[in-house]
């Protein structure tokens, strides 16, 4: 049954971690018996295990809601759910370009923190109308006048627009719904014009191809229309189109303002990216609409198998997540101490652990992440260009570059004022400059400061955890690249450097890393024939050199008569364990030697 | 007959005359070579001990035959007192002595081992003492502490062992034995019941070593149990040391090995300290060859393991190597030194991959083909020989058959362990030349090239660095 179009409403949820947007999405599902109350589980959205377990949003959801609101009509509202994280930021702006509104939901206990802010001013750039809630009223440690108060000063929201709900049990939830439909304006767009539709996400079905979600600007989409996807050219015949309720519903036709998806039949996601539009063969729009900027990797690292024999199903699993999560970049790599693997770029940390983790869940691979290292743009000399260089290793030599830019963001870090002076040291103690603090109420304040983005990925949001007892929260956004003294260090084993090991890192803090290197990987490179000195280098000038002595007794004492059974064995068993060496030069080094150096993370 | 400047050679005017098949076998071991021994009569074999189910499909060469005996180990699994850096079968304490001692139980039981045993060479390979099975050229009690034993139960052991097997003319007949006055036993008794040979657990002149080790006997008392072996005697007598002991520095171990040396003995064995976790391996289990180790005994190998030191180690193995060879001592196995004459044939026929049988709870026997043991427990190898009703039969344990391949690699390691190495053909073989190419070019081996035979050996730096090369060929 169709929906006219005055009665379409589509919005997301935006809200830090844990401030109950899943939640409520549930109960949004339940009011309007969207699913089966048989069939509810919580965090209905959240459908891949890491995200119940982490509990977190990955990946945007859409999902059709019918509402018979206080006028008796029923409404079409169409959710399209927005992950939490920093990470993600750049999805939560697609999910809010289908959208006319957000719901804004704040933990009561809580109040404002970092990724609020960030993803409220993401929703006002895009001129978002939104519904402020103050969840976790329920809870006895709620503050609902204090919150309202900081989304007044800090947000300028008025007072009085604000709602208050407990979606643990339903309190006030119904009354949000309301404010869907009574504040957020009906999708504009004609549905006679020419069909133009964006491809806000995407998926893979092995039997109906890639599966684009869309929202419609204007136009109809009917069933085995013939569609064009107007950036790729390419065209197709489609299969099926329908909405989320949550799982896939065909329907006849979508029409202008309506969220949905359309079965491409397209074997390849590259012919339907993200961000084109779809219009129809037939009668095609004059023009594609604006799209999307294409999802910027800030962290790199190589992803390689433990076991080199994996490569190929690495490589298979690689393409095949690519599928659903476009935002990482992968092309292949090979390391002298880690075999053949990948270099993936990710939208930042906590992705990086994300990709790498269903990598390993989905496809059962066991991998080893090197260090993440972000891109640099390095300028050579005597006008030979820019390169780009996101993998320590292929940094040029110190004598070929002119200067090296990294680059850098605005960091918003959201925290009880009592631990101002903590944060201040750990910006600082991180290249960081202080740039303003506001305070949200008397006792919690906005600091915001400048710092190279390699400092952030490294360890800094487990510092201002720990610093702050987990009461800190942080966000970053891009501001540009900035010149930098930085140079890179290599470690040598036995004069051969270890690619993996190569380190970008600014010319004052080489000397500690390099030490450091050299000292955890002399504890962990067994002893050889011959003495192995192990250095740091910056060029071909050494900071660092420890030794690994030479080896002078490996030798069975005693092989009499009831020995040698067991003997042999143990010589078999030290043969396996020499069949799994990398070779660096002439130098046997365990696998487990690099992964430890990578692993430890020695704060 | 090649001349072969290793054991043959270096024997000397007193070399017994039976030395001479010794220098053969290592050359022969590949497991294609066809047996020196012709076949017996085609007895049916005793079934051996169930194998161990690891077995190897089948191979491309044929598996090796097997053969009589040349040597016997007999275990004495008694101690006044457990050492706790000692992994062999063990009971001490009341076990060992006073009235619930099991020591004659133990005694009825390996002499019903040994008439099982022989029965079965009878059937597989006729009589001792004939060309089918020539008699033993080796016996060896083993333990714990053999010394413990009368002389008497020596002498009836003996009797049997000459009756069942055989025992050549100038065989060696060793007996290993505690320095301690209460513990070396009645070494005259011995001597007349037929030993040749007594091994003294020595291991260190340093009292607060000894007492470290838990051993307890004093460091005077091996001067005094060499005197007594001699006045016996005893003509071949060899001592253990052990280095890279806790707090040992070079000095100290330089004043045991020169004690050792002022006693005058005809052969050494230096052993490094070695503190393995046999349960870890596996080898603890009911079929196992090896006892569970004792909490106690764990937790002292885990802070002397703390205390020992590979460079160390090293240094007292070269140490050793040198002054040993500047008094004129050959080190003709990794761990052993003796004067001219004086090599252990019987520990030889293990290096040499000879066949040797075993008798006694945790003892290892190789037919040529097949490697068994019993397992370790005394009470199930009591009850299995001494029966409360029926006739004795075998003790539960495990065997062993290691396929062609793993057959050339146990003879081409074991065979390196000597100071006559291996024959240089060995090491050129396909699956070897990798491992013996990449040794030879890091020093570990040498060529040795006299007259027709050219063979490879160990260095010292090699001898050392022996499991290097070992790994690289298993």
């Amino acid at each position: 049954m169709t929906i006219p179009q005055d009665r379409l409403r589509n919005f997301s949820i935006i809200a830090h971690i844990d401030h109950g947007k899943s939640t409520l999405a549930d109960r949004f599902l339940e009011l309007t018996h969207t699913i089966d109350p048989r069939q509810m589980t919580s965090q209905v959205l959240d459908s891949m295990d890491l995200e119940r377990e982490k509990g977190i949003t990955i990946k945007a959801r859409a999902v059709r809601l019918e509402y018979t609101a206080a006028d008796g009509l029923r409404y079409g509202l169409d959710l399209i759910d927005t992950p939490g994280h920093v990470d993600f930021s750049y999805e939560v702006s697609r999910s809010l370009q289908a959208c006319e509104g957000a719901v804004l939901v704040v933990d009561a206990t809580q109040g404002i923190e970092a990724q609020t802010l960030a993803n409220v001013y993401l929703a006002l750039r895009q001129n978002l109308v939104i519904i402020p809630v103050v969840n976790k009223i329920d809870l006895p440690s709620a503050r609902p006048d204090v919150v309202i108060e900081e989304l007044e000063s800090v947000l300028a929201i008025p007072r009085e627009e604000v709602l208050l709900a407990s979606a643990k049990d339903g309190t006030g939830v119904p009354e949000i719904l309301q404010a869907i439909v009574d504040r957020v304006p009906p999708p504009k767009g004609d549905p006679e014009a020419p069909l133009q539709a964006l491809i806000f996400d995407s998926h893979y079905d092995p039997y109906k191809g890639v599966v684009v979600y869309v929202r419609l600007d204007q136009g109809t989409l009917h069933g085995h229309d013939r569609i064009l996807l107007m950036a790729s050219g390419v065209d197709s015949e489609l299969l099926e189109l329908g909405v989320f309720r949550p799982q896939l519903v065909p329907v006849e036709r979508l029409a202008a303002g309506e969220v949905g998806y359309v079965a491409t039949g397209l074997k390849s996601v590259r012919d339907a990216r993200v961000g084109d539009t779809v219009t129809s063969h037939a009668r095609p729009a004059a023009h594609a609409l604006p799209g999307y900027q294409p999802a910027k990797s800030l962290v790199f690292a190589g992803i390689y198998p433990i076991s080199g024999p994996d490569y190929p199903a690495l490589r298979d699993a690689l393409e095949k997540l690519h599928l659903n999560d476009a935002s990482f970049s992968f092309e292949p790599e090979s390391s002298v101490a880690l075999g053949f693997g990948f270099r993936l770029g990710f939208l930042g940390l906590l992705h990086m652990e994300i990709v790498q983790e269903r990598l390993e869940r989905e496809f059962g691979l066991d991998l080893i992440a090197s260090a993440p290292s972000v891109a640099y743009r390095v300028v050579l000399s005597h006008d030979r260009g820019i390169v780009e260089v996101d993998n320590p290793s292929q940094m040029p030599n110190a004598g070929e570059i002119e200067e090296i830019r990294e680059p850098w963001v605005k960091l918003s870090v959201v925290s009880p004022a009592a631990y101002i002076g903590s944060l201040m040291e750990l910006a600082t103690g991180h290249r960081g400059s202080f740039q303003q603090m506001e305070y949200l109420d008397p006792q919690r304040v906005l600091l915001t400061f400048e710092l190279p983005l390699a400092e952030v990925i490294v360890d800094l949001y487990d510092q201002l955890k720990s610093r702050t007892q987990g009461y800190a929260s942080m966000d970053y956004e891009e501001i540009g690249e900035r010149a930098a003294d930085l140079v890179k260090v290599d470690v040598l084993v036995n004069g051969e450097p270890v690619d993996a090991l190569s380190v970008i890192v600014h010319r004052e803090r080489a000397q500690v890393t390099g030490r450091d290197l050299v000292h955890r990987l002399r504890r962990l490179i067994p002893r050889q024939l011959f003495e192995v000195p192990i250095q740091a280098a910056i060029g071909s000038n050494v900071i660092a050199r420890e030794t690994v002595a030479a080896m002078r007794k490996n030798v069975l004492a005693k092989c009499y008569g009831g020995d040698i059974t067991r003997k042999r064995k143990l010589l078999e068993k030290q043969k396996e364990g020499k069949q799994r060496m990398k070779r660096v030069g002439s130098v046997e080094i365990p696998q487990e030697a690099f992964l430890a150096v990578l692993r430890v993370d020695e704060g | 007959m090649a001349k072969v400047p290793a054991v043959g050679d270096g024997t000397g005017a007193s070399a017994p005359a039976e030395a001479a098949p010794a220098e053969s076998t290592v050359d022969i071991a590949p497991a294609e070579a066809a047996p020196a021994e012709t076949s017996p009569a085609p007895a049916p074999a005793p079934a051996p001990a169930p194998a161990a189910p690891a077995d190897a499909a089948p191979a491309a060469e044929p598996p090796a035959e097997r053969r009589p005996p040349v040597a016997l180990y007999l275990h004495v699994p008694f101690c006044v007192s457990v050492c706790p850096y000692c992994d062999f079968v063990v009971y001490a304490g009341s076990a060992a002595r006073g009235p619930r001692s099991l020591v004659e139980p133990f005694l009825d039981a390996v002499l019903a081992e040994l008439e099982l045993r022989a029965d079965g060479l009878d059937m597989a390979f006729g009589a001792p003492a004939t060309s089918a099975r020539p008699a033993l050229a080796s016996l060896y009690l083993g333990g714990g502490t053999p010394s413990l034993l009368g002389a008497g139960a020596v002498e009836r052991l003996l009797e049997r062992v000459v009756a069942r097997f055989g025992l050549a003319p100038h065989a060696e007949v060793t007996i290993e034995a505690n320095p301690g006055p209460d513990e070396r036993g009645d070494l005259a008794g011995f001597r007349a019941a037929g030993v040749t040979r007594v091994s003294f657990g020595a291991q260190s002149f340093a009292d607060a070593e000894l007492r470290r080790l838990g051993r307890r006997h004093a460091p005077d008392d091996v001067a005094d149990a060499v005197a007594a072996a001699r006045r016996a005697g005893i003509t071949s007598l060899n001592l253990d040391l052990l280095y890279d002991l806790p707090g040992q520095d070079q000095e100290r171990w330089g004043a045991s090995l020169d004690a050792a040396l002022a006693l005058a003995p005809d052969h050494l064995s230096l052993y490094a300290l070695t503190l393995d976790d046999p349960e870890a391996e596996g080898l603890a289990g009911p079929l196992g060859d090896h006892l569970a180790t004792r909490p106690g005994a764990r937790r002292w190998r885990e802070r002397a393991r703390a205390d020992q030191d590979e460079d160390r180690a090293a240094a007292a193995y070269e140490l050793a190597t040198e002054r040993l060879a500047a008094a004129g001592w050959r080190g003709y196995e990794l761990s052993n030194w003796a004067r001219a004459g004086h090599e252990s044939r019987h520990n030889l026929a293990y290096w040499e991959r000879r066949p040797y049988e075993a008798l006694g709870p945790g003892a290892h026997a190789f037919d040529g083909r097949t490697r068994r043991w019993n397992a370790a427990r005394l009470d199930a190898y009591l009850a299995a020989l001494r029966p409360r009703s029926g006739p004795p039969h075998l003790p539960p344990g495990g065997a062993e058959t290691p396929d062609p391949a793993q057959a050339e690699v146990e003879s081409i390691v074991l065979g390196l362990r000597l100071d006559r190495g291996v024959p240089a053909a060995l090491g050129e073989r396909p699956r070897f030349a990798a491992a013996i190419g990449w040794a030879m070019a890091n020093g570990l081996l040498e060529r040795l090239a006299a007259g027709e035979s050219d063979r490879l050996r160990l260095s010292v730096r090699g001898r050392l660095l022996s499991n290097e090369l070992f790994a690289r060929l298993v």
